[in-house]
């Protein structure tokens, strides 16, 4: 039961963080400006933890996660503005069908490995994106007005889900499962492991969690047009997952807040923003090639006394 | 023979295009028999038990296990119906603890589903403790459990084989399938081998079919051999017999010479 204390830390620790920024936020200490940083950089690492799942877990290189983002954008945009639902209601239905989206697209491609699948994932994601282009319902390529919903409440709600519900499938048969097929599917199916089943879950997961980001992302904008879900957004993403380290999942956490702080810091320079954005790429891959945090976990660093004890490897 | 029948391969065979990679393979294995195939590189040793496993699909002939046809089932069934393996070139979950190894192949003891583990419902607990205890035996037994929680990617060459045998033995086999087990391995390691699968096989009740080419590992242990040569199977029967069959020679070594 030490295990579930420390779970119970790690939640008090979250509530903490949570009031102490909504009390900064109605407080006024925080203005307008911080408060879309914090709720933008929540997105981000939704959409970098549910791709994490996809690439760092499962090993299958989907480049198409701005298509299961839009859904739950306009999915749930539509469940707010033509039907009048409770966004909390519109999130959750967002997802679902962006999660349904994942299943329709992974079915058939999950059979397909490495770049074939990158290329597939990524004409499914087009698709997506072409079809609510030319759908008039949501205001084809003007767009469709949103209200702003999105608060600091809903963000980090969503953001907690996402990592507690990642985090915890990972450590479990489940999640074992599908680093097995990622180190090698033919031995995991060899010991008895549904390889086709576990790739479709981490997909679907995956959009799932893509559709709440695409549901927070929608309600925080005004305004949402077919444009921003592009294949550049799907390489931001992707960027995320990688710059944190292939498999690391507070890497992928901690490469989406730097990025976010990197990339909101340098609207101020329109004319160099990104140069100076590609050049932060390109030196932390170069000191860094494994990522930021290379497979490990930040919690790895706390442990270093328990790890030895494990028995080394050199003391025989 | 007095035991049943576990395995039966009939007039079995599998095409590559034009390449006929194995032709007409007939076996018979019996509960709790311990059996080599051999024969030279490229003889079609490894695409056999790519079939018994469910990796190839044979184009022709029965594969029956334990009463079931398994010609057409995809490799995770076939394991869930009790054949496992291991593989020639090492395939180990490298990024993987060795005791998460062991834990994959123990994936179906436990049965909590995705939910109960995503909120840590009770029977994720008990689930994941007893796949723990039962992965941890596996690992005393190979004497593997103080390495626990290294990557099975920084283990020495001689314990990933030892690992790769564990984790087989994990998924709960009643056939196990070990191809070239010890490969690479130096004189004393092969012996010790040798004896760890004799323990095996006791303890829990295991028939064994094993690819080598350590002609003292397999006269040593197998009960029966059969040899493939081009695809096909030119001989079987005892070591003894094998020893001193002319074709056997011939396909090692080469034709005699005459005139």
């Amino acid at each position: 039961m030490k295990k579930s204390k420390v779970f119970w830390m790690y939640f008090v620790a979250a509530i903490i963080v949570y009031a102490v920024i909504q009390g900064m936020i109605t407080g006024g200490q925080l203005d307008q400006y911080y408060s879309n940083l914090l709720i933008l950089m929540s997105i981000n690492v939704i959409l970098a933890v549910s791709l994490h799942l996809v690439i760092g877990i499962t090993g299958q290189f989907s480049i198409g996660h701005a298509g299961f983002l839009a859904v739950g954008a306009y999915i749930s945009a539509i469940c707010t503005m033509k039907f009048d639902l409770p966004f909390f209601a519109a999130l959750l239905v967002g997802a679902i069908v962006a999660s349904v989206a994942g299943l329709i697209v992974g079915i058939p491609s999950l059979r397909l490995k490495g770049d074939y699948l990158a290329i597939a994932t990524l004409g499914f994601a087009e698709i997506i994106r072409i079809i609510f282009l030319n759908t008039d319902y949501v205001g084809g390529a003007a767009g469709m007005p949103i209200n702003q919903l999105t608060t600091w409440t809903y963000a980090f709600f969503s953001l907690l889900l996402t990592v507690v519900v990642i985090a915890n499938f990972t450590k479990s048969r489940h999640g074992r499962a599908c680093v097995a097929v990622r180190e090698d599917e033919i031995a995991a199916d060899a010991m008895g492991i549904n390889t086709t089943y576990y790739k479709v879950v981490a997909f679907a997961l995956g959009s799932f969690f893509a559709g709440l980001a695409g549901g927070l992302f929608s309600h925080q904008f005004f305004l949402i047009q077919p444009t921003q879900f592009g294949f550049l957004k799907s390489f931001d993403i992707l960027i995320y997952v990688v710059l944190g380290g292939l498999g690391s999942l507070s890497g992928a956490i901690i490469a989406a807040v730097l990025l976010t702080m990197v990339s909101m810091y340098l609207t101020d320079f329109p004319e160099t923003r990104m140069i100076i954005y590609s050049l932060v790429l390109i030196i932390v891959m170069l000191y860094r090639p494994s990522g930021l945090m290379g497979t490990k976990e930040i919690t790895d660093y706390f442990k270093f006394g328990k790890r030895s004890k494990g028995g080394n490897l050199d003391d025989k | 023979m007095t035991n049943n029948l576990l395995l039966k391969v009939e007039n079995v065979g599998i095409q590559f295009g034009g390449l006929k990679a194995v032709q007409g393979l007939s076996l018979e294995l019996f509960q709790g028999e311990l059996i080599g195939l051999i024969g030279p590189n490229g003889a079609g040793k490894t695409t056999s038990f790519n079939m018994l496993t469910g990796v190839y699909k044979p184009t022709e002939g029965e594969i029956t296990f334990d009463g079931k046809r398994t010609n057409n089932m995809s490799p995770h069934q076939v394991t869930k119906s009790g054949v496992s393996r291991t593989f020639q070139n090492i395939r180990l979950f490298k990024e993987q603890s060795v005791l998460d190894n062991v834990k994959v192949a123990n994936h179906s003891l436990a049965k909590h589903s995705i939910f109960s583990s995503v909120f840590r419902l009770p029977s994720f607990f008990s689930g994941e403790a007893k796949m723990e205890e039962e992965s941890i035996k596996f690992l005393k037994i190979f004497g593997l459990d103080k390495y626990k929680d290294e990557l099975a990617k920084n283990l020495p060459y001689g314990m990933q084989r030892r690992l790769e045998i564990a984790r087989a033995l994990a998924a709960g086999p009643k056939l196990l399938l070990l191809d070239e087990p010890a490969a690479g391995m130096n004189p004393q390691e092969t012996k010790d081998l040798m004896e760890l699968i004799a323990l095996i096989r006791k303890r829990f009740d295991l028939t064994i079919l094993l690819i080598e080419h350590d002609m003292g590992l397999v006269m040593g242990i197998c009960e029966r051999i059969y040899v493939l040569d081009h695809g096909q199977l030119i001989a079987d029967g005892i070591p003894e017999e094998i020893r001193n069959n002319p074709k056997v020679i011939e396909a090692y070594l080469g034709e005699e010479v005459t005139e």
